[in-house]
C-alpha cells in the first residue's frame, strides 16, 4: 500500500517536472517568430480574442501569434516592466486611452522608446502580408485621439464613448415627453417624476468616475491641461478649476443635494448606478456605451423599455463635442523588419470590417472603422438594434478641437482618482466645490511635475 | 558622502552619547566601564553612515528645510542607535566568558561541541528564504522610498526624503496640549502621592500611575497624530480607530461568546462549531457579504431596518462614522470566529477549584469573572491582541477594498489602504509602508511591555 503511493507519488511528481519542461522547451522553439499579444481582457473578450488568433494563425503559420490575457490594466503594465527588465517585452500591448501619454514615453531596457508608431511601420503601404490595411478607415474621434506628434500612434481596438439611458416607461407615466438633452431638462423631467405617487427614490446616476466630468469638460470645450490639452507640446499644468468642470460639479451636487443624484458611495463604482437603474431605483443613467447590450437587456428583464440617447450637455454653452474612452494596440520596437509585418498584420486582421463588425456585435464597443459600419448598416443590424449606433453618431458631432479630442497626460490615472476623491468631498462631506477643487489642482498639479521630473527632460 | 557644517556636532554627538552607553552596559555587567566606552563609541560615530551614505547626507544641503533636517537628524541618530544597540549587546557577550553564548536566554544557552558548522549548513536554507524574502525587500523599500518613480517604468530618481516630508507636517494642536498638560500634572501628582504614602498602603498612589500609564498611550498617539501632515493625519487616526475597535471589541464579544458556549447547554459541540465558521472567510469576502447585506438600495439590513423601525436605513456609504462602523464590525465578525476558539480553549484550562473557593468567599459572578477569570486567561488575551492588532494593520484592507475603498471622503483609509493607493507612485508608497513598519513596530513594543507584565502563565 505503502509502496504504491510512494509510487503514484514519484511518478506525478516526474509527470509535472516533465511538463514542465516541456513546455518551457515550446516556448524556446517558436521564440523566434512568435507574436506575443498581451492583453487586459480575462472574460469573453479574451476568448473572442484567442478565436481571431487562431484563424490568423490558420492563414498565416510562419507568425504564430499568442495571446495572454491580464486581469487589469495595472497588473499588465506590471508584466510588461517585468518583461522590460528581462528584455523580452511581447509584440503587441494593449494600452487604455488614458495611459497614452505613458506608452509614448515608455522605454526599454537601454533607455529607448519601448514603442513605435504603428502609422510610421506601415509606412503607406496598402496590405502587409496579404492583410489590407484598415488604420486609414478608422473613425476620426479615434483617429484625432490617438494621433501624436501627426503621426497615428497605435492601432485602436476596443472604443466607446458616454452614453445616457432613460427608462422610458417612467418617463411615460410621469408625461416626460421628450428624452431630456440637456442639464436643465434633466432637472425639470426628474421634478416631474420626483412627484409620481411611486416615485423612485432618486432620479438619475452615474458612476464617480474621472472619464465623466472629462466629457462634461470636454462638451463645453473646455481644457484640462494647458498645450491645448497636451496635444500642441508636453501638458505643463492642470486645470481643474475651470469653470467648465466647476460647472458639472456644482451641477452633480445640486442634484445630490437635492436628492435627484443617487451616489453609489464608492468610487469607479460602475455596478452601483447600472443596479440602481436595472431595479427602477432612478430613471436616468449616464455610463459607458459598451454597457449598452446589457442595460436594455436588464431593461427587458425588468419590464420596461430604455431609450439609449446623446450624454446630455449643458445647455448654456455651445457643444463642441464627447470624448472617446477604450484601449488601443501598441507596437514594441526592435522586433526586426520580418515579424514587426508578422504584428502589422495581425494587428489589421484583427480590426478588418468583418471582425469589427463582429467585435461591435459581442461586445458594443463601436465598429471602429467606417467600413466596419457600413458592413453593419449593410446586415440591417442597426434597423434591428437602433441604439446601438448612439455611440457612432454622438462621436461623429466632436468638432475636432483639442477640448473635444482629449487630454494627453502623465500619470493620468492618479490625476484622475484626485478628481473622483474630490467630488465624493464635495458630495458627501460637503466641501465647498471651488475651495475643495483649488486643494485638488494642488495635488493633481504635483502628480504631473513629478511625471514630468520623470519623463519630460 | 559629503559632509555638511550641520553634521559635525551631530557626529560628535552620537560619539559621546556611544561611549557613555558603552561605559553604563560595561559597569552593569562588572566590567570596565571605559573598555566599553572605548568598544561603543566608534560604533556611534560610524553608525550614521547607515542611513547617511546611501541617502548621501543629502537632507543636510545647506538650502533643506527644517522638515528635511528634522527627518534627516531621525535618519542619523536611528543609524547610530541600531549600531550603538547591536555593538553593545554583541560587545558585550562576547567580553564576558562564554562569548556568543552570553547572547541566549539563560535557559537555552548552549554551544556545539563540534563548531557550528554543520549547524549553519541546515540554517542556510532557511536564512537564504529570510534574505531573499524578507531582508533584501526591506532595504528595497527603504531605497525605493528616497527615490521618484513610477510603478510600470524603470526610471528613478533620487527624490531624498520629500516621500516623507510630504506625509509630514507638524502643528502644535490643543489636542495634544490637553492630555500633556494633564499627563504633567498627573505625573507629578503621582510622585507627590508616592513619596506621601511611604508605607505603601494607600489607594491614590497606584491610581495616580494608572491614569498617567493611560494618559502616556493618549498623548504617545497624540504625538504622533500631530507629526503627520493633514492628508496623512487622517489615515494614521483611521488606523488607530479600526485598530482599537477591532480588537476590543472583538476581544470582549468573543470571550462574551465564549463564556456562554462554555456553559453546560444542549448541543453547545454544534454552537461552537457554527460560531467559529466565519474564520475560515477571508477579508475580502467578508468585505463582500457586507457590502450586499448593507446595500442602501437592495441590502437586506436595510429590508430588516426599515421594517422594524420607522426610520429609512442610514447609507454607511456617505456617512464616515458609519462606514468606519461597519468597517469595524465586519472585521470583528471575520475575526471572532478564531477569537472565540482560543478562550474556550483557555476557558477550559481555568482552575476550577479556585472558581469553588471563590465561590464558597462569597464572590458574585462579576467578581469571579473580573479577579479570576480574566487574569487566568492572560496568556491567551496577549496572544490574541498580538494576532488580532497584526490583523487589523495588515488585513483589514481585503474587508476595506472591497466594503468601502476607503470612502466616504477617505474615511475609512487606513495605513495599509493608503499604501495600496499609491501603487502607481512606488517610492510613495515606499515611504507609507515604512511608516506603518514603524507603527506596528511601536504598537508590538507598547504590547510586549504595557500586556506582557500583566501576564500570569500560572506555576
Amino acid at each position: 500500500m505503502r509502496l504504491s503511493r510512494r509510487i503514484i507519488a514519484a511518478t506525478a511528481a516526474l509527470t509535472l517536472l516533465a511538463g514542465t519542461v516541456a513546455c518551457s522547451k515550446e516556448d524556446d522553439a517558436a521564440g523566434d517568430k512568435q507574436i506575443d499579444v498581451w492583453i487586459a481582457f480575462t472574460d469573453y473578450r479574451l476568448d473572442w480574442a484567442k478565436a481571431r488568433a487562431d484563424e490568423f494563425n490558420a492563414k498565416h503559420p510562419e507568425y504564430p501569434v499568442v495571446i495572454s490575457g491580464y486581469d487589469s490594466y495595472e497588473v499588465l503594465f506590471d508584466a510588461v516592466s517585468a518583461a522590460i527588465e528581462k528584455g523580452t517585452p511581447p509584440e503587441i500591448v494593449q494600452y487604455f486611452e488614458a495611459a497614452t501619454q505613458d506608452a509614448r514615453d515608455a522605454v526599454n531596457k537601454d533607455g529607448e522608446p519601448l514603442f513605435v508608431s504603428v502609422q510610421a511601420a506601415i509606412n503607406g503601404r496598402a496590405d502587409i502580408l496579404g492583410e489590407p490595411v484598415v488604420l486609414e478607415d478608422v473613425v476620426d474621434a479615434a483617429r484625432n485621439y490617438y494621433t501624436t506628434d501627426g503621426q497615428f500612434s497605435s492601432m485602436p481596438w476596443n472604443t466607446s464613448t458616454t452614453l445616457f439611458y432613460s427608462n422610458q416607461s417612467l418617463l411615460k407615466k410621469a408625461k416626460v415627453d421628450k428624452v431630456p438633452e440637456t442639464w436643465d431638462e434633466i432637472e425639470a423631467a426628474c421634478a416631474k417624476i420626483l412627484k409620481l405617487a411611486d416615485a423612485p427614490k432618486h432620479c438619475i446616476s452615474w458612476p464617480n468616475h474621472g472619464w465623466l466630468p472629462e466629457q462634461a469638460v470636454a462638451q463645453q470645450g473646455g481644457l484640462i491641461a494647458d498645450n491645448e490639452n497636451g496635444r500642441a507640446g508636453r501638458a505643463q499644468n492642470i486645470d481643474y478649476t475651470s469653470e467648465e468642470l466647476l460647472n458639472f460639479v456644482k451641477w452633480e451636487k445640486e442634484l445630490y443635494d437635492n436628492g435627484t443624484y443617487y451616489y453609489s458611495g464608492k468610487q469607479n463604482d460602475w455596478d452601483g448606478p447600472q443596479n440602481a437603474f436595472a431595479a427602477q431605483e432612478v430613471g436616468f443613467l449616464m455610463t459607458s456605451a459598451g454597457d449598452a447590450t446589457a442595460i436594455v437587456g436588464a431593461g427587458k428583464d425588468g419590464g420596461f423599455d430604455v431609450e439609449v440617447s446623446r450624454m446630455p450637455y449643458n445647455g448654456d454653452v455651445p457643444y463642441a463635442g464627447n470624448l472617446i474612452g477604450g484601449a488601443t494596440l501598441w507596437l514594441t520596437a526592435d522586433q526586426g523588419d520580418a515579424k514587426q509585418d508578422g504584428s502589422l498584420a495581425f494587428m489589421q486582421f484583427l480590426n478588418n470590417p468583418k471582425n469589427a463588425a463582429d467585435w461591435h456585435k459581442t461586445t458594443g464597443y463601436i465598429p471602429i472603422t467606417k467600413a466596419a459600419g457600413a458592413l453593419l448598416e449593410q446586415e440591417g443590424w442597426f434597423t434591428e438594434n437602433p441604439y446601438q449606433k448612439v455611440a457612432t453618431e454622438q462621436l461623429a458631432l466632436a468638432n475636432g478641437t483639442p477640448a473635444a479630442t482629449g487630454a494627453l497626460l502623465g500619470s493620468f490615472v492618479s490625476i484622475r482618482a484626485v478628481l473622483t476623491q474630490a467630488i465624493e468631498d464635495v458630495l458627501v462631506s460637503g466641501a465647498d466645490p471651488v475651495e475643495r477643487f483649488t486643494k485638488a489642482q494642488e495635488d493633481a498639479q504635483k502628480l504631473l511635475t513629478d511625471y514630468n521630473a520623470l519623463y519630460g527632460g | 558622502m559629503p559632509i555638511y557644517p550641520l553634521m559635525l556636532p551631530l557626529f560628535a554627538a552620537v560619539t559621546l552619547i556611544g561611549a557613555l552607553v558603552g561605559w553604563t552596559v560595561w559597569r552593569n555587567a562588572g566590567l570596565s566601564g571605559r573598555r566599553g566606552a572605548l568598544v561603543v563609541a566608534p560604533a556611534g560615530f560610524l553608525g550614521p553612515l547607515l542611513t547617511m551614505v546611501p541617502m548621501e547626507a543629502c537632507t543636510f544641503e545647506p538650502e533643506r528645510t527644517g522638515l528635511d533636517i528634522a527627518v534627516g537628524i531621525v535618519a542619523f541618530t536611528s543609524g547610530a542607535a541600531v549600531l550603538i544597540a547591536a555593538t553593545a549587546w554583541i560587545g558585550r557577550a562576547l567580553s564576558k566568558p562564554g562569548g556568543w553564548a552570553n547572547l541566549d536566554d539563560r535557559a537555552e544557552a548552549g554551544s556545539f561541541r563540534g563548531g557550528a558548522a554543520a549547524a549553519m549548513a541546515l540554517l542556510l536554507p532557511t536564512l537564504a528564504v529570510l534574505a531573499v524574502f524578507l531582508y533584501w525587500p526591506l532595504f528595497e523599500t527603504l531605497r525605493l522610498s528616497t527615490q521618484l518613480t513610477r510603478r510600470g517604468n524603470p526610471i528613478e530618481r533620487f527624490s531624498c526624503v520629500d516621500n516623507y516630508t510630504e506625509l509630514l507636517g507638524p502643528t502644535a494642536e490643543w489636542w495634544l496640549l490637553v492630555p500633556l498638560a494633564a499627563l504633567l500634572v498627573t505625573a507629578v501628582g503621582a510622585e507627590l502621592a508616592r513619596r506621601a504614602d511611604k508605607v505603601g498602603s494607600g489607594l491614590l498612589a497606584p491610581r495616580l500611575r494608572r491614569v498617567r500609564g493611560w494618559l502616556t498611550v493618549v498623548v504617545v498617539i497624540a504625538a504622533a497624530a500631530s507629526v503627520f501632515g493633514p492628508s496623512y493625519r487622517s489615515v494614521f487616526l483611521t488606523t488607530m480607530i479600526l485598530t482599537s475597535g477591532t480588537v476590543l471589541i472583538g476581544l470582549a464579544a468573543g470571550l462574551g461568546i465564549a463564556l456562554l458556549v462554555s456553559q453546560p447547554i444542549k448541543g453547545r459541540a454544534i454552537y461552537r462549531t457554527l460560531l467559529i465558521w466565519p474564520f475560515a472567510v477571508s477579508p475580502p469576502i467578508a468585505g463582500i457579504l457586507f457590502f450586499v447585506m448593507f446595500d442602501p438600495l437592495t441590502g437586506i439590513a436595510g429590508h430588516v431596518f426599515e421594517a422594524l423601525t420607522p426610520w429609512d436605513m442610514p447609507n454607511y456609504r456617505t456617512d464616515p462614522v458609519l462606514a468606519r462602523g461597519l468597517v469595524i464590525m465586519a472585521s470583528v465578525w471575520k475575526t471572532l470566529g478564531f477569537t472565540i476558539l482560543f478562550y474556550i480553549a483557555g476557558l477550559q484550562n481555568v482552575s476550577t477549584n479556585m472558581l469553588e473557593a471563590a465561590r464558597l468567599d462569597g464572590a458574585n459572578g462579576w467578581q469571579r469573572l473580573r479577579y479570576f477569570i480574566v487574569p487566568s486567561l492572560t496568556p491567551i488575551t496577549f496572544f490574541l491582541v498580538v494576532t488580532n492588532v497584526t490583523y487589523a494593520f495588515f488585513e483589514i484592507f481585503g474587508t476595506i477594498s472591497y466594503l468601502t475603498e476607503g470612502g466616504p471622503s477617505g474615511a475609512t483609509v487606513d495605513a495599509m489602504t493608503s499604501v495600496v493607493q499609491s501603487s502607481e507612485w512606488v517610492g510613495d508608497g515606499a515611504a507609507r509602508s515604512l511608516v506603518l513598519f514603524v507603527m506596528v513596530l511601536a504598537v508590538t513594543a507598547w504590547q510586549f511591555r504595557a500586556t506582557g507584565r500583566r501576564v500570569h502563565y500560572g506555576g
